[in-house]
């Protein structure tokens, strides 16, 4: 089932083409990785399947129901997740319980299941010592693995990630692409994910888009190169 | 001094006032409207102002004013999303030299109201301005019960409460209304010039001393009520506007905290390197 279908995307910044002939499907199950080089509008084309942005040409459909026939749910990692509202006052665990509203839980009480829940989503990411603790007294790290840490606790049917693994280590990068495909194959996730861990990340993707620049444009414009499958014959964590 | 009906009408909006201002406060501070509540009540005097000269009831022309400039606001914040104090600085202009033009068309007789709106006048606080803040401030407590949750979601980033399914630009008119609303039933009691503060300051100290949402919230209020009660009972002493002696209470409130603070923070410093040592 499509979850999302991006058709000939085209989008361009006042006039000036940033993207051309983008088009690629994301499926229930499918883990999908997304690369290209610093500037490759990787981000811009995450915010017009989102619909915060809305393309010059082309269409993007983001399916409204999961696999399941029920209300398809969305979890977000914004990049740059380290510079988020680090004011704001919240614990960690205040934070991580709202990845929970989105199943729900916007009018309700949140019951033992949506804790224990939360309790995993912590604990998977190392962070449940310190769920209470100020949002703003933690480390750029930290902050990263709450919001990973978030999007688990809300449970998502697709998962669009911002490049999510900035300031991890190799071991915790390990485990969260392990944990990302269990949701993928296991239990029939979306997810699309960009990142510069290309190399790492093969071995766990099913399919490959990158972006490259197009050579015959006098913009600094980019299109898919292809959508592949990754090739997985060499593990880079070891 | 409680026996004057004047004196137990002002210590009833008090109270009002200081359980709805940390609510609407911190929604302001967190999504970095803190000035949006100073243009607002320059905006509403403009609505004073039209109000004594077409003869009507100012207000009620102010609430309508208010409301109008409150959902210009959102589209201008929108249209200048990096920068979007622009629209804060454009409306606050526009809404004090409107004042200003619609009080010289009206030459005469005004002066002593519009006073009244700047400086605020506790004293003549009266029964139905009562009813009003207890019907304004039972709507926003209501209001923050209901929309909590979204209302965090929406403050902690626009993006994430948009791909949540949050109806955002909606939500974010209506919180500016609704602020809009408070501030003109606010404005005559407290004065156009300072309302913001008596908003704005209850939530920025709470903001310091607790570390979670609900508590910024609770210990707003409690000095909110500490702040407005104190500040009421000096302004009936020594003969000062009650607005800015509530204002200075909360200025002193907010230096002695940061400094208590700050000598805490260091104690703990200075015992954590004994410690290692």
């Amino acid at each position: 089932m499509h979850y999302i279908k991006v058709n000939n995307l085209a989008f361009h910044y006042e006039n000036e083409p940033v993207l051309e002939n983008i088009s690629f499907e994301v499926n229930s199950g499918d883990f999908v990785m997304l690369t290209g080089e610093n500037g490759a509008a990787k981000t811009t084309l995450l915010r017009n399947i989102l619909g915060l942005l809305k393309p010059t040409k082309g269409s993007v459909t983001l399916s409204s129901k999961n696999r399941w026939g029920e209300k398809l749910v969305v979890g977000y990692v914004p990049q740059q997740v380290a510079s988020f509202n680090a004011g704001f006052p919240s614990t960690v665990l205040e934070l991580v319980q709202s990845g929970r509203y989105q199943r729900g839980k916007w009018f309700k009480k949140l019951d033992k299941e949506d804790k224990e829940h939360v309790r995993r989503s912590l604990e998977s990411v190392g962070m449940w010592d310190m769920r209470h603790k100020k949002i703003g007294e933690l480390s750029g790290g930290q902050k990263q693995r709450i919001s990973i840490a978030r999007v688990f606790a809300t449970d998502p049917d697709l998962f669009v990630l911002d490049e999510p693994t900035t300031g991890m280590d190799v071991h915790s990068r390990e485990e969260f692409y392990k944990l990302l495909k269990h949701n993928s194959q296991d239990h029939g996730k979306g997810i699309l994910m960009v990142t510069h861990d290309h190399e790492e990340l093969r071995h766990y993707s099913d399919k490959h888009i990158e972006l490259v620049r197009k050579e015959d444009s006098p913009w600094r414009c980019f299109s898919m190169d292809s959508c592949k499958e990754p090739s997985k014959h060499q593990s880079s964590f070891h | 001094m409680f026996f004057y009906g004047f004196m137990q009408r002002a210590f009833q909006a008090s109270v009002l006032i200081s359980l709805m201002a940390p609510m609407l406060g911190l929604f302001l501070i967190l999504r970095r409207q803190s000035l949006m509540a100073d243009t607002l009540s320059h905006v509403s005097l403009a609505g004073v102002a039209l109000g004594l000269l077409i003869g009507v009831d100012p207000t009620w022309t102010n609430i309508l004013v208010v409301i109008l400039i409150a959902i210009l606001l959102e589209y201008l914040r929108m249209m200048y999303r990096t920068y979007s104090e622009i629209s804060i600085a454009i409306l606050m202009s526009a809404g004090m030299a409107l004042a200003l033009v619609l009080m010289g068309l009206n030459q005469g007789g005004v002066t002593l109201s519009i006073n009244q709106f700047l400086f605020g006048s506790i004293v003549t606080i009266s029964e139905q301005q009562i009813w009003m803040l207890l019907a304004l401030t039972s709507i926003i407590a209501l209001l923050y019960l209901i929309f909590r949750k979204p209302m965090y979601i929406l403050t902690f980033d626009e993006e994430t409460a948009f791909t949540a399914g949050l109806p955002i630009k909606t939500m974010s008119i209506l919180f500016n209304v609704l602020t809009g609303v408070t501030i003109a039933v606010i404005m005559p009691i407290v004065g156009a010039l300072l309302v913001s503060a008596i908003l704005i300051l209850p939530a920025a100290i709470s903001m310091r001393l607790s570390k979670s949402f609900n508590g910024v919230i609770l210990i707003g209020i409690f000095i909110a009520l500490t702040g407005m009660i104190t500040g009421l009972v000096a302004s009936y002493e020594y003969g000062t506007p009650p607005g800015a002696s509530i204002t200075l209470i909360f200025i002193v409130i907010f230096g002695v905290t940061a400094f208590v603070k700050k000598m805490v923070q260091q104690i703990k410093q200075g015992r954590l390197f004994n410690k290692k040592n």
